[in-house]
């Protein structure tokens, strides 16, 4: 079996949550079909400017054709975009050149997909709102598989994504209240879909020491524990403010390790540390060493590192207004939410304080990454979504459902509400059950 | 910090979130810096406030009068707004007749308007939205204020009594300090008493010579008080005066009554007993003084005769981490502290008078009793 994974970036150096995502599935699913990746030039987020050569390499065993972006992300454009088709009523012309403006366009890889469609039997496209997997979807509507990566924000509320999620052959979503939310805004429903998330590269047990990060990095307190881009989207600078104005309230010496690339400025406090990207093995041993993991994102539509806390036995505490996350301690019984200052302060004080709660949460985190995201039953769950589409094909032939865009005079007459508008409609809380 | 209700074994991860929330609940209701008010509260203010009571009325009118107000009703108006129907022959007709429309009058500027109108009608209810939000922000602060207002109320009021509490042991130390001063000059200066006696009856421990001195004294009580309290120090290097203060507990029914109600409370002066308790009880009666000891211990653990007792010991000249140290006030007080530092620093100058210091501490609060 051929399959492609097509993702907006992708590189061994690159860990952005769908981009990882991305590229755990096709190393995994390498060992049981024929995998390419086609991805950009592109490195970076913001930008998207070419900086990995045009053509074909390998990551990791797994071959990866790179096309060049068409241009880079102008950034005041795309906020004016932004802000149209989020807060006014607009056409779906409109929403075409907010997407446009996002990037990262290459025609480039939307036209290899048109001309390989034959190659592969099916393609996986990585985050709804991009570039390539709208254009792409649309392309190959009857072998594409979303992986939509969606999060709560304006994008699902955009007119031109309902007939995307409808037109697909199947989704794989990362969670319930993804599917929730996506099945609301598209009435998809009748769209093979399953809830897989993804799993991560634990070490085994025993090889992530909580001894190793402290004699290297000088850590002998107790600590939460912080992994991610230090960035405002990321809840950081709520994060900091709950912190240093808990501080009197909290357990004596518990301290805050960040971890991560900083891009919002770190306040100076000896017991916040930053000790800047750390290497895989380095993550785990902080992670084993932590009292907890913090997840302050309002936005995720899976959390990896929270995964990955849970496996090694750690409970996390997060940001309760993601839902998400809030669904995924709920339903893992393995972490506590906080949404105000108050909560943040009792929670992490019951979590660092309370050790026999902190054990149990921690086995639970370990009980539910087994039986939902360790890497065989991941495997298991993309393995059998192809053989049932597979067996769908030759009891029925590949369907095409995608539904036509609008006409020239259609696409420019502003019919479409804001997505804002539309997202605040849109089911919200954690699914539990 | 208490622990949650449940068994490790099951988390129920709702769960303690509720038992969470409904302990921030509590503890806001009370107050977040319950801890401090409890501190105050518990010195001296339960009998007269309750903390968890103290709450202002704004609080309630404000919460009464934060209701939401509707938002407004609006309208979209756009161009097609006019010649919009749900028949759809009048909306042909009307898209007929519409150049006809147009060449009577201009109803473009007609719909801008309305249009222009319907958008500042949302602006509109959009700030009052965002005035409603800024509301219940108004509401968190001055909540905030009035329970610091109430707490600062607090702390004030118990700081004026610790003032008002302090400048009362100062008072009375002031004339506790005279007292002994007064004290300290009479013995020496008790002339016809000292004359009449033989220097080592006074030594000899012969309890029955003890009344007739008792009886001069009673004569001479008057007379400390009389005395200019800077003459204590020149006349301290005079040690027989003050080397037996220990020969005279039984002298202590004898005590001046006189004398013993010019001073504020509990004690009779020291000094005064022991002119008057010429006879002596070594102080090797063990027993007898530990007893007293543990009486006046008891007596000012209960409030009775401490301050005059301690001071009487500093004068007394009790060495350092004996009794009269311990008699420091058991809150520490530190104008009594200061109090027995100053006598200790004038006793410690003559051995003499240390030594023989230790039972005229146990004399005051004997007395007392």
């Amino acid at each position: 079996m051929k399959l492609a994974v097509v993702v907006q970036r992708y590189g061994a150096d690159i860990n952005g949550g769908a981009e990882l995502h991305a590229r755990y599935v096709a190393e995994h699913l390498a060992r049981h079909a024929q995998v390419t990746v086609l991805t950009t030039c592109a490195r970076d987020y913001v930008t998207w400017h070419d900086e990995y050569p045009a053509g074909v390499e390998h990551v990791n065993g797994v071959p990866v054709h790179r096309f060049p972006v068409d241009h880079e992300r102008d950034v005041k454009t795309f906020a004016r975009w932004s802000d149209h088709v989020f807060e006014h009523r607009h056409s779906y012309l409109d929403e075409l050149k907010w997407l446009h403006a996002e990037g990262p366009k290459s025609s480039a890889l939307v036209n290899h997909i048109v001309a390989n469609r034959r190659t592969y039997d099916f393609f996986f496209f990585f985050s709804y709102r991009y570039y390539h997997a709208f254009h792409g979807a649309r392309a190959v509507p009857e072998r594409a598989i979303l992986v939509p990566t969606a999060e709560r924000d304006e994008a699902i509320g955009l007119g031109m994504t309902p007939p995307l999620f409808r037109g697909v052959r199947a989704l794989m979503y990362n969670s319930p209240e993804e599917r929730r939310m996506i099945q609301a805004a598209s009435q998809n429903e009748d769209v093979p879909g399953v809830v897989v998330g993804i799993g991560s590269e634990i070490p085994a047990q025993g090889e992530a020491s909580a001894d190793r990060f402290r004699q290297k990095f000088g850590i002998t307190g107790r600590f939460a524990l912080y992994l991610g881009r230090i960035d405002r989207n990321k809840g950081c600078n709520e994060l900091f403010t709950f912190f240093l104005r808990a501080l009197p309230a909290l357990p004596k010496g518990l301290g805050l390790v960040l971890v991560g690339k900083e891009i919002l400025p770190i306040p100076d406090h000896p017991r916040i540390r930053h000790l800047g990207f750390l290497y895989d093995q380095d993550k785990y041993d902080a992670l084993a060493a932590a009292d907890l993991l913090v997840m302050p994102s309002y936005y995720e539509s899976l959390s990896m590192v929270a995964l990955e806390a849970w496996a090694l036995g750690k409970p996390v505490l997060v940001n309760g207004k993601c839902e998400v996350l809030r669904g995924q301690c709920i339903r893992s019984k393995a972490g506590l939410y906080y949404e105000t200052q108050a909560e943040f302060v009792e929670t992490l004080r019951a979590i660092a304080d309370w050790r026999s709660l902190n054990a149990a949460l921690g086995r639970n985190g370990q009980q539910f990454f087994n039986q939902h995201y360790a890497w065989p039953v991941i495997e298991q769950k993309y393995l059998d979504m192809l053989a049932r589409l597979k067996e769908a094909d030759r009891a029925n032939g590949e369907s095409t459902k995608m539904e036509a865009e609008p006409g020239f005079l259609a696409r420019r007459r502003k019919t479409l509400r804001p997505a804002a508008e539309v997202l605040s409609e849109l089911p919200s809380g954690p699914v539990l059950n | 910090m208490a622990e949650f209700n449940i068994r490790t074994d099951s988390v129920d991860v709702e769960q303690i979130m509720r038992q969470i929330r409904a302990r921030i609940k509590e503890k806001r209701g009370v107050d977040y810096t319950e801890q401090q008010i409890q501190e105050l509260a518990n010195v001296k203010l339960e009998r007269f406030l309750d903390p968890k009571g103290v709450r202002s009325d704004l609080v309630q009118q404000f919460r009464r009068t934060r209701g939401t107000t509707p938002a407004p009703p609006n309208y979209n108006f756009e161009d097609t707004t006019l010649y919009d129907s749900h028949r759809g022959v009048v909306r042909l007709f009307r898209k007929l007749l519409n150049p006809f429309l147009k060449l009577m009058f201009n109803p473009n500027a007609i719909a801008h308007v309305l249009h222009m109108q319907g958008q500042i009608n949302a602006i509109n209810a959009q700030h009052a939205s965002v005035r409603d939000e800024l509301d219940s922000l108004y509401y968190e602060v001055i909540h905030n204020l009035v329970l610091e207002v109430t707490r600062l109320g607090i702390e004030n009021k118990n700081l004026k009594m610790r003032v008002e509490s302090l400048n009362s042991r100062m008072d009375f130390d002031e004339r506790r300090a005279r007292a002994l001063e007064g004290v300290v000059q009479y013995k020496p200066g008790s002339g016809p008493s000292r004359e009449e006696r033989p220097a080592p009856a006074r030594y000899s421990g012969d309890s029955g010579r003890s009344q007739p001195h008792a009886q001069q004294h009673r004569s001479q009580a008057p007379q400390p008080h009389q005395v200019q309290p800077a003459q204590p120090l020149q006349q301290a290097p005079q040690p027989p005066a003050y080397s037996r203060p220990e020969a005279r507990p039984e002298a202590r029914p004898e005590a001046p009554p006189d004398a013993a109600a010019e001073l504020p409370a509990f004690a009779t002066p020291p000094g005064v007993q022991a002119q008057g308790g010429g006879a002596t009880e070594p102080a090797a009666d063990g027993s007898g003084t530990v007893r007293r000891r543990r009486r006046r211990r008891r007596g000012r653990r209960g409030g009775r005769g401490r301050a005059q007792g301690d001071m009487a010991n500093a004068a007394g000249g009790a060495p350092a981490g004996s009794d009269a140290v311990s008699s420091t006030p058991p809150h520490g007080d530190p104008t009594a502290h200061a109090a027995l530092d100053d006598a200790n620093s004038y006793e410690g100058a003559d051995q003499d008078v240390d030594s023989g210091s230790d039972s005229g501490d146990d004399e005051g609060p004997d007395t007392a009793q």
